[in-house]
């Protein structure tokens, strides 16, 4: 298309483009920062929903606590019931002595509850089932067929969090985040789509001279055409650049709190629940077709070639 | 068809065809039927009033308009079939100059010749090399770093016939060329013209301006309402 000689000239000519119309390159610059600031945070905000999403579907289990004294045959032959359940997905079992170990080991840095566990005779922990099942709805039906009857002799009690409230209440922040941030980007993609439009027009109509002597001493048509994509690219990078700047303290400050408040297990210093790189990436890309539509559709309609 | 192109000069069929050429604006006839050949190394004068289709003409050499009938050929290509993404190429070696002479205003002569040959991607050397040898070619090397505003009309149409032979065209199309210069001006453009054309390359040269035609003495073609008229070789502007 263009040897590297006319490649390095085409570019040349789009920073002077560039340049040229400082004001309007910049609000051009600007109008393409904001879409991008709005599109990330909502891309953010629909990462972070779906992963506390998924989080608080994790978490959901039935614990089951055994009377105390009950022998170990029993308790296998319960937890053997219960996995023969295709329904459920997984049972663990935690002995009492497992289970006064662990406590021992996740407070001992506690003096007052070290000393207070010292100062029992007895395991005052029962010994506990965790269950998990593969689908949510499954887990009333499991946890109600361990409440009954047949069990009442062994099991303490059934501890069951119905969490499928929040999980409802999240799907449809979820969904609101999507209809409402599609809505918002597609107005703002649309302004500053024209925006550029009129910021390139705007060049093309500057240089009309120039382009009519290229036109006529033979230039390509994309020799023609470059100065023009190059200096909408140029929207392109600054604005990216700009907008993953605004998001460097929400991914340094902000975002490891949050994943840390919704779930606490993961190490703060592992990994955010999302790469920045990735967001500067889509970012980019998002900007570069925008300004091509944009430049594509003034140079069709005011580039006569 | 580059190869095509530059072949021109060792082939023996006319350079330009026109077979019954029919272009129309808004249903009006620019052009009626025209028949036509240009053969290689002639100097053509094409005479008429304004509105004639005399310019009309020259774009549809160069591709500029499409015809709405009727055939052109060049070097026996048929241009109407030629892809736009190609019509550059024909450009580079078809030069062009104009009554409003469209050069950059805010360009030296140098630099206006450099712009045409560095948007077909020649090299800074070559450009650096070529540059001075074209503007001795035009008689203008000593206003190399002259603004078109410090030059004379006719430096400025000089400069531009500079920049259309900076491709080292085969054919030259000169669209009143003279029509805002002064007499001593418009001859010294016609020199060039015919220097030009005793170098190699074919001319076609489109005016109204009786005296200058008459000088010539070459071949004159006059168009009157989009038809050919009268065809002389060695002819006079007779209207």
């Amino acid at each position: 298309m263009l040897d590297s000689i006319s490649f390095f000239r085409v570019v040349k000519a789009g920073l002077t483009n560039f340049a040229r119309n400082i004001w309007l390159s910049v609000a051009a610059t600007m109008v393409m920062t904001i879409t991008l600031v709005i599109f990330g945070t909502l891309f953010l905000l629909f990462i972070l929903t779906n992963y506390s999403l998924s989080t608080i579907k994790n978490t959901v289990d039935i614990s089951v606590y055994f009377k105390s004294g009950l022998g170990e045959d029993q308790i296998t032959k319960i937890k053997n019931d219960t996995s023969a359940d295709p329904k459920v997905k997984e049972v663990v079992y935690v002995s009492a002595t497992d289970a006064f170990n662990n406590f021992k080991i996740a407070h001992q840095s506690d003096p007052l509850i070290t000393q207070s566990l010292n100062e029992l005779n007895d395991n005052p922990l029962p010994a506990t089932l965790h269950i998990k099942t593969y689908q949510l709805d499954d887990y009333p039906a499991v946890a109600q067929k361990l409440e009954s009857d047949q069990y009442k002799d062994f099991i303490d009690k059934v501890n069951y969090e119905d969490n499928r409230a929040i999980i409802d209440r999240l799907n449809k922040i979820l969904k609101f985040i999507i209809a409402f941030g599609i809505g918002l980007v597609v107005v703002f993609s649309i302004i500053a789509i024209l925006v550029i439009f009129n910021t390139i027009a705007l060049t093309i109509y500057n240089r009309k001279e120039e382009v009519e002597i290229m036109r006529l001493v033979g230039a390509t048509n994309w020799y023609i055409r470059g100065p023009f994509l190059t200096e909408s690219t140029l929207y392109s990078i600054f604005s990216t650049i700009i907008s993953g700047a605004l998001f460097v303290p929400v991914f340094t400050k902000i975002l490891p709190k949050i994943t840390e408040y919704v779930n606490p297990q993961v190490n703060v210093y592992s990994h955010n629940i999302f790469n920045f790189w990735y967001l500067v990436l889509i970012l980019f890309v998002l900007a570069m077709v925008l300004s091509t539509v944009s430049t594509m559709l003034a140079i069709r309609k005011y580039l006569k070639i | 068809m580059l190869a095509r192109l530059l072949a021109y000069s060792l082939t023996n069929f006319p350079m330009i065809k026109f077979e019954n050429v029919i272009k129309t604006y808004n249903n009006q006839r620019a052009l009626d039927g025209i028949n036509l050949q240009v053969h290689h190394g002639e100097f053509i004068s094409l005479v008429g009033l304004s509105g004639a289709g005399k310019s009309t003409l020259l774009k549809l050499i160069i591709g500029e308009e499409q015809i709405d009938g009727g055939k052109i050929l060049i070097d026996e290509i048929d241009i109407s079939k030629v892809k736009k993404g190609d019509l550059p190429y024909l450009r580079r070696k078809i030069g062009m100059v104009f009554q409003d002479i469209k050069l950059l205003p805010k360009a030296t002569a140098f630099e206006n010749i450099s712009f045409a040959m560095e948007v077909c991607g020649h090299s800074k050397e070559k450009i650096k090399e070529e540059v001075p040898k074209i503007l001795e070619l035009v008689g203008l090397e000593k206003k190399s770093n002259s603004f078109p505003h410090e030059m004379s009309g006719g430096e400025k149409q000089r400069v531009a016939i500079a920049r259309a032979l900076s491709h080292r065209p085969v054919l030259l199309l000169a669209d009143e060329p003279t029509g805002n210069l002064d007499e001593v001006n418009a001859s010294e453009v016609l020199d060039l013209l015919l220097k030009i054309n005793q170098l190699g390359t074919t001319v076609i040269l489109a005016t109204h301006a009786v005296d200058l035609v008459n000088k010539i003495k070459k071949r004159v073609i006059t168009i009157e309402d989009g038809k050919i008229t009268m065809e002389q070789e060695q002819g006079r502007y007779r209207l």
